[in-house]
């Protein structure tokens, strides 16, 4: 079950009613905006308020795979269809049956495959490679994706027959710097959530001026980095150094691949809990705080070591391990 | 005593709402919506159905073609109209929901105002009067 749509802008609780009125339709839906915004929330609460709840919600990136694994996890296939083809694999769209499959980045879908789900679309049903049965599919389809299909189609790189049968329903989430109406209420959420399940009651709301500049912020990732935010401050326990880091165009999350990996888990709920770990958390955390102060100081002596450990007031010895451990590099 | 036919129209350009709405009035109980959403709100207000709709094809979050889709669903008497003015795939799925006439636009308001009528006399339902509520 996911979160619910939260917000009080006029965009949003406009989403919520046409949600209400549309989820028991399963007329195809398009659901675009920028990453993070909340594609994949809309879709779940359409879902859960559809006949369809409890039945598959399958979801598959047209972006993330080529075109040839797209079109076998899309349709499936028989064992020996192609090498290494080695069992029968149903795919999502009957995965999906009396269900919804959610098509994400659809913008990226190949041609070839568009004309495919478009076979499908008009009730034709589809074929598993290398089989010759045909298939019918009850499946609810959903897009979702940050282009701008009309471009798409402008290019030749979208189908315009495809692009209509589609879009019988286009819900379009702004993103989340046009409606910072909407903050306050997503902080007081997740933070609620995320305290509860780390186990960090005894960490306080933001007060009125955190929240006013988290509110300023232009949330370049929207919802989503709104909840790594949260999730990084209840692991360092300081809304000011969060909100110094953010404001100040400096972004932890961006520089420490490791801190982004795991702080980019989708849901706290469903996620490997070990992710979580305190200890692991604490340490990456101190890590990327480190790395930023040491290249600071080294930069602004000339990386001259020995005035470095004055400042840092550390050992010669450990600066040189931490520069090592920590691969901080001098700045051509 | 009001038994005059109800009519729906859906539209999102306002020009063309209010000259269907302005040329109708006349002659039946017209109600209109600018999109979808609200056209949908109205359909599921309206108890006894509409004599008949015409909609827009393109327009925001619900398409005509979901409207169409819908009130078939509900009320598969009801007659629709669907008026499109963005080439031949709108049209088809117009066509494929089961609308009962598809217009281009620029259309002629004499032509839709006889389409309008056939649609009406063609389709058998009720009166509903007034006077006759229970």
């Amino acid at each position: 079950m996911g979160p619910p749509l939260i917000g009080v802008s006029r965009d949003i609780v406009r989403i919520r009613e046409l949600i209400d009125h549309v989820a028991g339709t399963g007329l195809n839906v398009v659901i675009y905006g920028e990453s993070g915004v909340g594609k994949e929330v809309v879709a779940q609460n359409l879902y859960q308020k559809s006949p369809r709840a409890g039945q598959p919600f399958i979801k598959i990136n047209c972006a993330a795979l080529p075109e040839g694994l797209l079109e076998s996890e899309l349709f499936g296939y028989e064992q020996g269809a192609f090498t290494g083809a080695q069992r029968k694999k149903r795919g999502k769209f009957e995965l999906a049956n009396k269900g919804v499959l959610l098509l994400d980045e659809i913008g990226d879908m190949s041609l070839p495959l568009q004309a495919k789900l478009l076979h499908v679309l008009q009730g034709s049903g589809f074929s598993p490679l290398g089989s010759e049965k045909n298939i019918k599919s009850d499946t609810w389809i959903m897009a979702s994706t940050n282009n701008d299909l009309d471009e798409n189609i402008k290019n030749g790189k979208f189908r315009e027959d495809l692009y209509y049968r589609l879009n019988i329903i286009k819900i379009y989430i702004q993103p989340l710097r046009k409606r910072p109406e909407d903050i306050p209420l997503l902080i007081d959420y997740y933070f609620k959530r995320y305290s509860f399940n780390l186990d960090k009651k005894d960490i306080k709301k933001p007060g009125k001026s955190i929240l006013d500049r988290l509110i300023k912020y232009h949330w370049p990732g929207n919802v989503r980095e709104l909840q790594n935010v949260l999730k990084r401050m209840l692991a360092l326990g300081s809304w000011d150094k969060i909100v110094d880091e953010l404001t100040s165009g400096h972004h932890e999350l961006d520089s420490i691949p490791s801190v982004k990996t795991y702080l980019e888990t989708p849901s706290i709920l469903t996620s490997d809990l070990s992710l979580f770990s305190l200890k692991k958390i604490r340490k990456k955390a101190i890590d990327s705080v480190e790395k930023e102060v040491i290249s600071h100081v080294l930069n602004e002596t000339g990386w001259n070591r020995t005035k470095a450990t004055k400042i840092l007031k550390i050992s010669y010895k450990t600066l040189l391990y931490k520069i090592s451990e920590l691969g901080i590099k001098e700045k051509k | 005593m009001d038994n005059q036919y109800k009519l729906l129209i859906i539209d999102d350009n306002e020009e063309i709402l209010s000259t269907l709405y302005d040329y109708f009035k006349t002659k039946y109980n017209v109600v209109t919506a600018s999109n979808g959403l609200d056209g949908l709100k109205l359909i599921e207000k309206e108890k006894k159905g509409f004599d008949l709709v015409i909609t827009d094809i393109v327009m925001p979050n619900i398409s005509g073609i979901g409207i169409i889709s819908i009130v078939k669903q509900k009320n598969p008497d009801t007659p629709i109209i669907a008026i499109t003015g963005w080439g031949k795939y709108p049209e088809l799925l117009a066509i494929e929901v089961q609308a009962d006439l598809v217009l281009e636009k620029p259309f002629n308001l004499l032509e839709l105002d006889r389409h309008v009528a056939e649609l009406i006399k063609k389709t058998i339902r009720p009166q509903i009067h007034t006077d006759e509520r229970r």
